[in-house]
Parts: C-alpha cells; sequence; structure tokens
C-alpha cells in the first residue's frame, strides 16, 4: 500500500475519502490547510484541488508524507472551518446549515432564501417575535436593505438584488460577516431573547425605546383638526399615564408579597426567594417544563456561542477568500438626495435649541465682557499671570464638560435590567445595587428634567406674553400658581 | 382649526405618545394577571395528578431515600391512608368535631408558633378535644414538614405524608389535632386541599431539572461576559478589522462613511451637549461672584460656553450636509423610525442583570413611580418642544378665532393642558 494511502485514511475520519481516482468525487470538499503545491510551503486557502491532486499524486503524497507531524494540524484545520460555523449558526436564530454557507461563497442561487431570511431576523428581531408569521419574502429584503443601509453597510450590490429573494448569497454572506464584525452582535442577540428567569427592572429607557412594539393600525387624520382635539388628546395622556402609576403601584405591592411568601425557597443563597417566574413554574407544571426547555435551548445557544468565540480565526480568514472572490464595484452610483422624515424633525429640534442657548449666551457674556473691560483696563501687569491661571482653570472645567457628553456619560448611571431581589435591610455588601442608592439617582435626574421642563414652559409663557402683548385692550389673567 | 399638516403631525405625535402609555399598560396588566392568580388559591386540576416528571431535590434528613415514589409505595401508601381514615372515623364518632376540609396548615419550622396560635381560631371545631395534643404535634409537624419538598399538591403531600408515615401513625392514635387526620384521606383519596402562597410559599423547592439548567445558564452568561484576553481573540479581533478594511475599499463607499444610525446617534450626543451647556451656564450665572477673580471666571466660562456651542452649531451642520449630499444611489428611501439612545449603550455592557435589592414594598414602590415618572417626564418634555416648534408660528399670524387660539396654546404650552387663562376685555367705562 503506498505510503500516502494511510494519510488519507487518517483524514477519512474528516470525510475526506479521497483515493488515487476517487479524488475526482472530492470536489465539493473544501478546505483551509496546506494545499498540494509544489515546493510543499505554500499555505492554500481554497478548493482543494483534486484534478491538480490526481495529476501529481506522487507530488502531493511526498509532501503528505513530509507532513505526517501535521496530520493532525491538517485534520483538525479541515473540519474547523465547518465547525466553527456550524457554532455560529446555532448562535443564530434560524441558522442555517454550513452547507449554505459554502453555497453562498460561490453565489449559488439556492442559498439564497436561507439567508436572507436568516439576515431579516437578525436585523429585526422583535417582528420575528411578535408576529405570527413572518412577513413576506419582498418585505423582508425591503426590511433587510433599509436596515443595512441606515447602518452604513458599504457596499452597494446589495441593494441591486432582486426583491423576490433569489440571488445573492454571496452579497448576503458577506453583509453577515460585516454585521458580525462590527460590533458584539450574537451577544445582543442572545441578550435580546434572553429567557427571563427573574422579576426585572430596567433602570434606563433604552430597550423600551429600542422595541416600540407592534405599529398599532391607525386612521391618519386627514384634515385638519380643532385644537381641543389636541386638548383631548392631551388629557387622555394624562389619564392614561396615571391609570399606569396606579398599576404599577398594585404590581409592586403583589411582587413584595410573592417575594416575601417565598423566603428561603430558592437555591441561590444570593437571590434568597423565587421570583415570579419561578413560582409559575412551581404552579403550572406545562408552563414549567416549557420554560425549562427555552432555557435549555438559550444554554445550547450560549454554549455554542463561546464555540465560536474560540474558533473564529478560521472563519475570518475564509471570508477574505469569500471577498477576494467579488467582482470589484462600479464607482460612480447615481446620485439621489435622501431627506429623511423624521429624523428631520429630530435635527430641527437639536439645531433651534443650540441656537437658542447660542443667543442668550451672547446677551450674558457680552455685557459683561464690555464692563470687564472698562473695569480692568488700567491695571497693571501683576494681573497677566493671575489671568492666565483663571483661564487654564476654566478651560479644564469647559473640556471635562465635553467630555461628559462625547463619551456618552453613560458610565455614572445604573444601567440596563437589573432582576428584583428582596432581601432585609442592612446588608450593605455583596453584589447588586441598592434601592436606596437608586432612587437617589433616579430623584436627581427627575429633578433635572423637571427643570427643563419648567424651563420651556417659561420660554413658551415669556413668547406667549410678547405676542399677546402686541393686542392692547385685554387682561391675561392667568391661571393661579401651583 | 389648525392648518392640515400642522394637525397631522401633532395628531401623529400625541397617537404615538398615547400607543407607547398603552403598550407599558398590557405589559403590565399582563404581570398583573400572573401576580394576582399566583397570590391566589392555586387550582389543583392545574397540576398533573400523579408524577411531575422533574423529580424535586431531598434533603439529608428526609427519611425517604429515593426522590420519586416507586408503585409499591404508593401501594403502601394508599393502605396506610385506608387505615388512618379508620383511625379518623373512629376518633369522629368519640370526639364532637365536626369534620371540615380545612386548608392545610402546615407550619415551617420557624413559623410554628405564630401558625398554631394562626391556626387555632380558624379551626374552632376540634380544640376542646385537642389542646392537649397541640404541644405535641407541631414539634412533630416542624421534623416533618422541613423534609417534604417539592411541587405542591399531591406532591408535596405524598412526600410529605411519606415522611409522617412513621410519626403520622403514631400520633394519629392518641389524637393530635384533626388536621393530621385530615391530611392523609384528602390527599389519597381527593383533590389535595388548596395551596396558597401565603401560607405554604416557604415550603416550595424549586425542580432539580430546573436548578441545574438556571445554574448552567447563569455560568455561561458569566462566560460570556468577562472580558476575553487570549491570543486567539485578539487574532481574531485583527482580523475583523482587517476584513472591514477590506470591504470598505473594495466597494465605491460612500465618502463621508456615515450612516444614518451613526448620524441620529450624534445628533443625540448634541443634544444632550446642549443640556449640560444650559445647565452650566444656569449656574454661572445664579452664582453671586464674591470678587473679582470669580468674576472674571464666569465671563470666561460664559465665553467658552459660547464658543462651544458654536462648535456644536458647526457640527450640526456638517451633519445635515451630510445626511444630505449622501450618494445613495438605489437605496430605499423609507427608513424605520429607530430612537437615539439617550445612555448610548454603555461601554461595557452587562449582557445578564446585575441584583438590585431592596428591602421593602415602600422601597420599590417608590423606585417604580420615579421610573415612570421620569418616562413620563421624558415624553413630556418632547412633546412640548414638538408642540412649540408647531404652534407659536400659527398664534404669532393674527387669524380668526385668535383670542381662542391664543388661550389653548397658553393652556398646552404652559400648564400642561391643566389649566386655562382667562381673557377679559378691558372696556372703557363709557
Amino acid at each position: 500500500m503506498p505510503a500516502h494511502w494511510t494519510e488519507e485514511t487518517a483524514l477519512k475520519g474528516r470525510g475526506h475519502r479521497s483515493l488515487g481516482r476517487r479524488w475526482r468525487r472530492v470536489s465539493t470538499r473544501w478546505v483551509i490547510g496546506r494545499g498540494p503545491s509544489r515546493d510543499g510551503t505554500g499555505a492554500v486557502i481554497g478548493r482543494w484541488d483534486p484534478a491538480a491532486a490526481a495529476r501529481n499524486p506522487r507530488k502531493v503524497s511526498a509532501s503528505c508524507m513530509g507532513r505526517r507531524r501535521r496530520r493532525v494540524d491538517r485534520g483538525a484545520a479541515v473540519g474547523a472551518l465547518p465547525e466553527a460555523i456550524a457554532a455560529l449558526s446555532r448562535t443564530l436564530p434560524a441558522g442555517p446549515s454550513p452547507e449554505i454557507f459554502r453555497r453562498a461563497k460561490f453565489d449559488r442561487p439556492e442559498a439564497a432564501p436561507a439567508l436572507w431570511q436568516l439576515l431579516f431576523r437578525v436585523l429585526s428581531p422583535l417582528s420575528a417575535n411578535g408576529a405570527s408569521a413572518s412577513p413576506a419574502q419582498e418585505a423582508q429584503v425591503r426590511v433587510v436593505k433599509s436596515e443595512l443601509h441606515s447602518q452604513g453597510y458599504p457596499r452597494r450590490a446589495l441593494a441591486q438584488l432582486p426583491e423576490d429573494g433569489s440571488q445573492g448569497s454571496r452579497e448576503l454572506l458577506l453583509a453577515l460577516a460585516w454585521l458580525l464584525a462590527r460590533g458584539p452582535l450574537l451577544e445582543r442577540l442572545l441578550a435580546q431573547t434572553r429567557v427571563r428567569l427573574g422579576d426585572e427592572i430596567p433602570l434606563c429607557e433604552c430597550e423600551a425605546l429600542a422595541r416600540p412594539g407592534p405599529p398599532v393600525p391607525r386612521v391618519e387624520a386627514d384634515g385638519p383638526v380643532d385644537i381641543r382635539h389636541l386638548q383631548w388628546l392631551m388629557g387622555k395622556l394624562r389619564f392614561r399615564w396615571r391609570k399606569l402609576i396606579t398599576s404599577q403601584q398594585e404590581q409592586c405591592a403583589l411582587l413584595g408579597k410573592i417575594h416575601s411568601y417565598t423566603r428561603g425557597c430558592h437555591s441561590d443563597r444570593s437571590l434568597g426567594h423565587l421570583s415570579v417566574a419561578e413560582t409559575e413554574l412551581l404552579r403550572d407544571a406545562e408552563g414549567g417544563q416549557q420554560l425549562l426547555r427555552r432555557l435549555e435551548s438559550e444554554n445550547v445557544r450560549l454554549e455554542a456561542a463561546l464555540r465560536w468565540r474560540r474558533q473564529e480565526l478560521v472563519f475570518w480568514r475564509w471570508m477574505d477568500t469569500v471577498l477576494g472572490t467579488c467582482p470589484p464595484e462600479a464607482s460612480q452610483p447615481t446620485f439621489v438626495p435622501w431627506i429623511p422624515e423624521r429624523g428631520a424633525g429630530e435635527w430641527e429640534l437639536v439645531a433651534r435649541e443650540l441656537q437658542a442657548l447660542r443667543e442668550e449666551l451672547r446677551g450674558a457674556a457680552e455685557p459683561r465682557r464690555a464692563a470687564w473691560e472698562a473695569r480692568v483696563g488700567g491695571w497693571g501687569p501683576e494681573w497677566s499671570a493671575v489671568q492666565r491661571a483663571s483661564r487654564e482653570a476654566v478651560g479644564l472645567e469647559l473640556a471635562a464638560l465635553q467630555r461628559a457628553w462625547e463619551q456618552g456619560g453613560a458610565a455614572a448611571q445604573p444601567h440596563g435590567p437589573c432582576r428584583l431581589v428582596k432581601s432585609d435591610a442592612g446588608a450593605s455588601e455583596g453584589p447588586g445595587l441598592r434601592a436606596a442608592q437608586v432612587i437617589e439617582v433616579l430623584r436627581s435626574r427627575e429633578a433635572c428634567l423637571e427643570a427643563v421642563l419648567c424651563q420651556l414652559q417659561r420660554q413658551c409663557r415669556q413668547e406667549l406674553a410678547r405676542l399677546a402683548g402686541a393686542l392692547p385692550g385685554l387682561i391675561w389673567i392667568l391661571p393661579p400658581g401651583r | 382649526m389648525l392648518p392640515a399638516d400642522c394637525s397631522r403631525r401633532l395628531v401623529a405625535e400625541l397617537r404615538d405618545a398615547l400607543d407607547a402609555c398603552a403598550e407599558r399598560q398590557r405589559q403590565l396588566e399582563r404581570s398583573l394577571r400572573v401576580s394576582r392568580r399566583l397570590l391566589r388559591t392555586w387550582e389543583p386540576a392545574e397540576t398533573p395528578a400523579p408524577q411531575p416528571t422533574p423529580a424535586p431535590e431531598t434533603s439529608g434528613e428526609a427519611p425517604s431515600p429515593e426522590s420519586t415514589p416507586s408503585s409499591q409505595d404508593l401501594k403502601e401508601l394508599e393502605l396506610l391512608t385506608q387505615a388512618l381514615e379508620k383511625a379518623v372515623r373512629v376518633r369522629k364518632g368519640i370526639s364532637k368535631t365536626g369534620e371540615r376540609h380545612k386548608a392545610l396548615s402546615l407550619k415551617s419550622g420557624s413559623a410554628a408558633t405564630s401558625a398554631t396560635t394562626a391556626s387555632a381560631p380558624s379551626r374552632p371545631s376540634g380544640q376542646a378535644s385537642c389542646r392537649v395534643s397541640e404541644t405535641k404535634p407541631p414539634r412533630g409537624i416542624q421534623q416533618t414538614v422541613v423534609p417534604a419538598r417539592g411541587l405542591p399538591e399531591c406532591r408535596l403531600l405524598s412526600v410529605g405524608d411519606r415522611t409522617r408515615m412513621g410519626r403520622g401513625s403514631r400520633a394519629t392514635k392518641p389524637g393530635p389535632g384533626p388536621r393530621d387526620q385530615q391530611i392523609p384521606p384528602s390527599a389519597a383519596r381527593q383533590a389535595p386541599e388548596a395551596f396558597t402562597l401565603k401560607e405554604k410559599g416557604i415550603l416550595l423547592r424549586l425542580p432539580m431539572a430546573y436548578r441545574k439548567a438556571a445554574s448552567r445558564n447563569s455560568r455561561l452568561w458569566a462566560q460570556l461576559s468577562s472580558p476575553q484576553t487570549s491570543d486567539s481573540m485578539d487574532a481574531a479581533a485583527t482580523a475583523k478589522t482587517q476584513f472591514l478594511q477590506k470591504m470598505q475599499m473594495t466597494s465605491g463607499g460612500p465618502g463621508s462613511g456615515l450612516s444614518a444610525a451613526a448620524v441620529e446617534a450624534e445628533v443625540g450626543l448634541l443634544r444632550t451637549a446642549c443640556l449640560l451647556l444650559r445647565r452650566r451656564m444656569e449656574e454661572v450665572l445664579s452664582a453671586d461672584p464674591a470678587d473679582c477673580m470669580q468674576e472674571y471666571r464666569c465671563l470666561l466660562t460664559l465665553e467658552g460656553l459660547q464658543a462651544i456651542t458654536e462648535q456644536c452649531l458647526h457640527r450640526l451642520q456638517e451633519l445635515r450636509a451630510a445626511v444630505v449630499g449622501q450618494q445613495l444611489g438605489p437605496w430605499p428611501v423609507g427608513r424605520r423610525p429607530g430612537a437615539s439612545l439617550p445612555c448610548g449603550g454603555g461601554t461595557d455592557p452587562l449582557w445578564s442583570p446585575q441584583l438590585l435589592l431592596y428591602s421593602s414594598t415602600q422601597e420599590l414602590q417608590t423606585l417604580e413611580a420615579l421610573r415612570l415618572r421620569l418616562a413620563m417626564l421624558d415624553q413630556q418634555i418632547h412633546l412640548e418642544k414638538v408642540l412649540m416648534a408647531e404652534l407659536l408660528p400659527l398664534v404669532g399670524t393674527q387669524g380668526p378665532h385668535w383670542l381662542a387660539l391664543c388661550r389653548a396654546v397658553h393652556s398646552l404650552l404652559c400648564e400642561g393642558g391643566e389649566r386655562f387663562l382667562t381673557v377679559l376685555r378691558d372696556e372703557p367705562a363709557d
């Protein structure tokens, strides 16, 4: 038996059935690692070329023999990519099989629908959860395109793909890799669909804003409305908030009861009591089974995500080759200006505020500067040193202020959902936030927002007074103050 | 009447706000339903009768070593319950107790005394005969109830019964409280006694399968959230950045490289900037400078703030130009309206929740009320800005019913729609 046959049988475990002329059938296999090359030192990333291998079996066998030590490496390398991709697709919702990925590299049309669906699930998770049936193919395609565009996807070939979702698997593969490379996509997806075992309270409104809920079909008011309609809507809104707050207080009372009644029941000592979900699990065994199943499937996905982390390097090397197989893009797109409808409103508001602020600052600073100059005009040079020190100090303060918003400034504030745990007062050590501290932070934020609202209302009052003052012969009696 | 486009925009904004509120209310109603149901008596019919699959845990002190009673155990239990029933009948003949099916009042060790006093008034019957034996059963129950684990209803009672077998048979003869005697027949024969969280919540234990899955879950999340510092991770990170660069190079590429999401995020940052700048300005203006130096610093601060505001406005114009001038080609125009995240996402997002400890219901209620108030204030501020932008120009132009409009706008903008001012015509006295 030729020496190289032992090599091949070793690789057999990886499904690489290749002996002599049967190498031709292996044309569908793909390999990363050292392939057949003349001097045997080149690392080939790409298809195992059976034709070339068949042509010089002796050469290959020589390289194989010479790399008997590397048998393990190559064996590992051969399987590493499918494993990595399998881990990736298991972590993703609606993840397709590694075979789909492989076909996408060659832009095969049969791989396109699965990838469209995957991207749709990834880019708009809330509609996938909320909707009973996923929307039609065209709708999915449109959502994927617009979402990728808004995130800044650079390649234009995606926009030109047909809406029936029949083509473009390679482009979709590149889009998926782009999303993966830009940020912690998998972790974010897992966190969004996380099984909530505890009673959670979100401390900031990030999630509430990011998940606007299912769109309610509404009848648009086409014609002009009276201002009394607006007043009515405002009143309705006020009433709804009041009702919400009352319901929330009731829920808190119930939660407090449930937590204290199940004291000492949890196996985890740091938690101490059961949450609503866990108590519900005990009450309703069937629902409990469902929860358990969801928990276990989440565990599977988490393990796959950890496996992916260990193995993803291989995937990125492969994606380089996929990018290489793409034809270069045309560099002269057509020009269409885009005015965002909603975004313009936000921009307008901020611009207006900044302009108003600038005017106020100018009104405050200029007279002071004039007064100062008038006073200090004749003062001696010993002032200049003091002045310089003041300038530096103020400069530092303002720089710190600027950093506060440029870096998001979210570090100091509690962020994200928290699991509620009832514990007796006096537990000052141990992990977790204390409600008293959080209440302090929230109160200061409340004071801040109230100040903003008051200031806006004051502005309105001044403006209206100015406008009303133009009409003489009227007495304006303001409502009794708060 | 307001002009049509203005009406449309304002009505749309208010309806959005109403929908957001309604969505919160819906979620809250769902949670309320679940919580209320948990605090009521649990229906036994909802629990599948004999053998729920997750095996309850057994503590070290439980006399029963197996976790699931076998068929032989069930047979023994059946025999025992028959024997105990007979004892009950005998006892019935002796005592004058009216046999009433009562809610089980098993007590845990810690709450034994309070529960005995609580249950005593709730059982008017049988007190005369069993007062003597009252002291003994609690202790017996203490020791036997604590090992009674697992799901309530049959699970709890069957295991509890088995553990009590040794003692219960002895205890029933001399005459413990009727509640002991009521337990076995009710357990084996008909639907188990009602279970309320208030009385027996402490006895609940989570099934083993769930506990394993939950601990594995938290362990995996901890691993996922921990910072990665191995070599392979660094190599992967560099490979990712290289890939992104290659993608950017091989495509035609938008010139500014700004995406709509990035623009939106920056606009949000500038909004925060405006807020902070304004707050600092008000601090400076309200402060009373004590001496020259402080006056000078106030002046410098105001001028510095002015310069920063100019920078922000400039940046805003740049963003606008980038958005409008961006080469878009055949991209679809309509965009899903996303909200800018005020928190900025945080530098190190925690993927699994951290704990928040509260000590009393009042504290929790305060916390939640504050949270909702913040959300409401956010919404109010946004609506205020939108209304200002739309309505003030209308008041500026005098039209028919100007007075009524002015009054309504004043109430909406300055009083939150809650109060109205009065306008009097200043008629000359003649």
